[in-house]
């Protein structure tokens, strides 16, 4: 009973099964609304059908690339994978051996698809034939009067390496899961971050690693320029001067990259400096704000118990009485602002740099207008071995689909003072495609010739 | 679409559209005589498709690469590149074209419907790694369509020869078993290029999103495609399956290359692949 179950899960038919399921979960995570992925699709979905999502809930099906389902299929799927790979390896070794009893006869050599018989020219020999199969990257045995050759000889080995790349890809994956930490933190221009637990933002809440500790950073945003073509934002420049006294430029493709732990740009905003005056110009208070004003995004903040809804203009252009902007290029930036009381609307107006709002007795002077960044903040351990997984998987697929192995086994025979090269030749994947290599090998060999089957000599 | 770009897109178009019309006659009227022409049709489809993106790259000063309509443009020019390369090898695959220019056309089709404007390259594709991820990616699907191709191309010769009178236009094509190791030969390679696609695209995420692998809908249909490709090559050489049932495979597993590169982000909008292209 054990050795049939060990046979089951050993099997390449299981391994099927496994990966059918797994493109199943896969699929259904795509239909599904994932908790973790589409948050604000699943709560308006969770609001609308909360009986359906419950039960959903209940069968982690909206949570279901971390499923108990999901990782029970990745541990058989790693089980079988370490059996399947344990089970190959003895056939992989034997493979690659040499052994004198592969010289055989090609006349009646077994599981051979091509055979010929060739008359050597006067000026080739064996010796010489065996040579220029070794020029052509056959591994040989054997002499003239039998030889077995092999191209590609050690190719079964990738298979391994193949199979043994997942196994780095998942302790990788492993590492850097139970090592993750994920927060995001916004930072205007100016500001100093010495990576404190507390400063990162609340929503979503910062992620803790299940082991280690949170990054341990300091440095400073010395400046932030976005760059925008139009309506494309086309790059960004966001300068962090570390404790070190290093300056790093970080932009979009090129994150910070210290502690293990990488600082991705995620999101662009405004953070103008607000003061709030009286008419005789008195300061009654003022602040930076980090306003996400961006792509028409209307956004508020207080001052002394006024409210202000922005919007902001990167290119402001009043056209027909109504306010918009032409590009999203930082030509004119301007926000139009409504100044609410105790929710009653107050006043409202445009305000550039170094401008000026006046209402109800008070201005309201825009005294800067730097930008701030949202940093997607994360660390992790196992990248490199992850990285590594990769490297060998690419490596090992394309040793094995494309450096497959071709064997010849070969002699030369002498009859009535003429001698033939008589050949067998076989390509590990490919059967009909491969004689037309074998063929064009053995023409650049001894020169083209028809070729006789080797059964008519 | 700048305007010497529409005007090309639309003669490619155009020619591709009779090119189509002219194998499928070949096939149904049992004239092969008119293949050798047709693929010299393709041809010059071919180049009226290279002129727009050359226009394109004129106009935005970056080679096409997101967005549907850049898909099915440069996505469609691969498929093209890789049918007229396999035909110059081998004269005998040149009516390859009949499975795979009919897609390339409905590709284009889609395309032009997307209404594509003039966009500088955004700034989260400014990258030594989209070159990596992205031509491995349209190499990929190159390689599967013309796999696709074959296979339509091995069932229709399997059915004309189990016909009392074979359809003489298949006898240009090389015999069936040829055919059934080139559709696993264009499997291989288009997963090759495919599992290169998906380190790259992981390497790259990470730089990118921070994320080796965020599941993000496109991501998990490549690995969906990629698994389905996998299958396909264990299910030939450990369990042998040949003729028909590859040939099948090979044309079904298309689908999810088609639903990764189209089809995601139709039924989805919270792909991180969208890269805001217009």
């Amino acid at each position: 009973m054990l050795n049939k179950l060990i046979k089951y899960l050993s099997s390449l038919r299981f391994t099927i099964v496994l990966i059918c399921l797994l493109g199943i979960i896969f699929a259904l995570g795509l239909v599904i609304p994932q908790k973790s992925l589409v948050k604000d699709i699943y709560f308006e979905w969770q609001k609308s059908s909360p009986a359906l999502v419950s039960f959903l809930d209940a069968l982690q099906l909206t949570e279901i690339y971390s499923s108990w389902l999901s990782l029970s299929l990745w541990c058989l799927f790693f089980l079988n994978l370490a059996l399947v790979i344990w089970q190959r390896m003895p056939l992989v070794r034997k493979r690659i051996e040499m052994p004198a009893s592969r010289i055989v006869a090609p006349e009646t050599a077994t599981g051979y698809i091509f055979r010929k018989t060739y008359t050597l020219p006067d000026d080739i020999d064996g010796t010489a034939i065996l040579a220029l199969l070794g020029k052509r990257g056959y591994a040989l045995l054997g002499d003239e009067n039998g030889f077995f050759g092999v191209k590609n000889r050690y190719s079964p080995l990738a298979f391994a390496f193949f199979h043994l790349s997942f196994f780095l890809i998942l302790l990788g994956g492993s590492i850097s899961f139970y090592t993750t930490f994920i927060g995001y933190v916004d930072l205007a221009n100016g500001e100093t971050f010495m990576g404190e637990l507390e400063r990162y933002n609340r929503s979503p809440s910062p992620s803790l690693p299940k082991v280690g500790r949170i990054p341990q950073v300091a440095f400073t945003v010395t400046s932030i320029t976005p760059q925008v073509v139009k309506n494309t934002p086309t790059g960004i420049s966001v300068k962090l001067l570390d404790a070190r006294g290093t300056t790093h430029d970080v932009g979009i493709n090129t994150p910070y990259i210290t502690d293990n732990t990488f600082f991705v740009f995620k999101h662009l905003g405004m953070a103008p400096l607000f003061v709030l005056k009286d008419l005789s110009g008195k300061d009654i208070e003022g602040a930076y704000f980090k306003l996400d004003v961006l792509q028409g995004r209307q956004d508020r903040f207080t001052l002394a118990g006024y409210s202000f809804t922005t919007r902001f203009y990167p290119d402001y252009v009043l056209e027909k009485g109504v306010a918009t902007t032409r590009t999203q290029e930082f030509k004119n930036p301007t926000f139009f602002i409504v100044v609410e009381h105790n929710g009653e609307k107050i006043g409202e107006g445009t305000i550039t740099n170094n401008g000026v709002l006046e209402f109800n007795g008070h201005r309201l002077e825009l005294q800067e207008m730097p930008f701030w960044v949202r940093f997607y903040v994360i660390k992790e351990r196992g990248v490199s071995i992850l990285y590594t997984g990769f490297i060998i998987a690419c490596c090992a697929v394309i040793w094995r689909l494309l450096f497959f192995r071709r064997e010849i086994v070969g002699a030369v025979r002498e009859e009535n003072g003429v001698r033939h090269l008589v050949v067998a030749a076989k390509s590990e994947f490919y059967k009909n495609l491969a004689e037309d290599e074998f063929t064009k090998l053995f023409d650049d060999i001894v020169g083209h010739q028809t070729g006789l089957n080797s059964g008519d000599v | 679409m700048a305007y010497w770009e529409t005007v090309f897109y639309l003669v490619s178009m155009v020619i591709y559209a009779f090119a189509g019309v002219g194998f499928i006659y070949s096939f149904v009227f049992k004239n092969p005589r008119i293949i050798t022409k047709v693929t010299l049709l393709v041809g010059f489809g071919f180049l009226a498709q290279t002129f727009s993106i050359y226009a394109r790259f004129n106009a935005t000063g970056h080679l096409p690469w997101s967005g549907h309509y850049e898909y099915a443009l440069m996505g469609g020019w691969f498929i093209i590149a890789g049918t007229l390369f396999v035909g110059w090898q081998n004269k005998q695959l040149q009516g390859l074209a009949v499975g795979t220019v009919p897609l390339v056309l409905i590709m284009l089709g889609y395309g032009y419907m997307q209404n594509p404007s003039l966009t500088p390259m955004a700034a989260s594709l400014k990258t030594v790694w989209l070159y990596i991820h992205v031509y491995f990616a349209w190499l990929s699907f190159g390689a599967y369509s013309l796999a696709m191709a074959a296979g339509v191309v091995f069932l229709l010769k399997k059915k004309s020869e189990s016909l009392p009178v074979p359809n003489p236009a298949y006898e240009r094509f090389p015999s069936l078993g040829r055919l059934d190791e080139l559709i696993f030969r264009y499997v291989v390679f288009g997963f090759i290029t495919d599992t290169i696609m998906i380190s790259a695209g992981a390497i790259w995420a990470k730089d990118l999103w921070g994320s080796y692998w965020s599941w993000d809908p496109v991501e998990t249909w490549s690995l969906i495609s990629w698994l389905t490709y996998g299958i396909t090559i264990h299910l030939r050489v450990t369990f042998g399956w040949r003729d028909k049932r590859l040939a099948w495979l090979a044309i079904g597993a298309l689908s999810s290359v088609i639903i990764c590169f189209f089809g995601v982000n139709l039924v989805v909008n919270t792909s991180l692949h969208m890269f805001q292209v217009r």
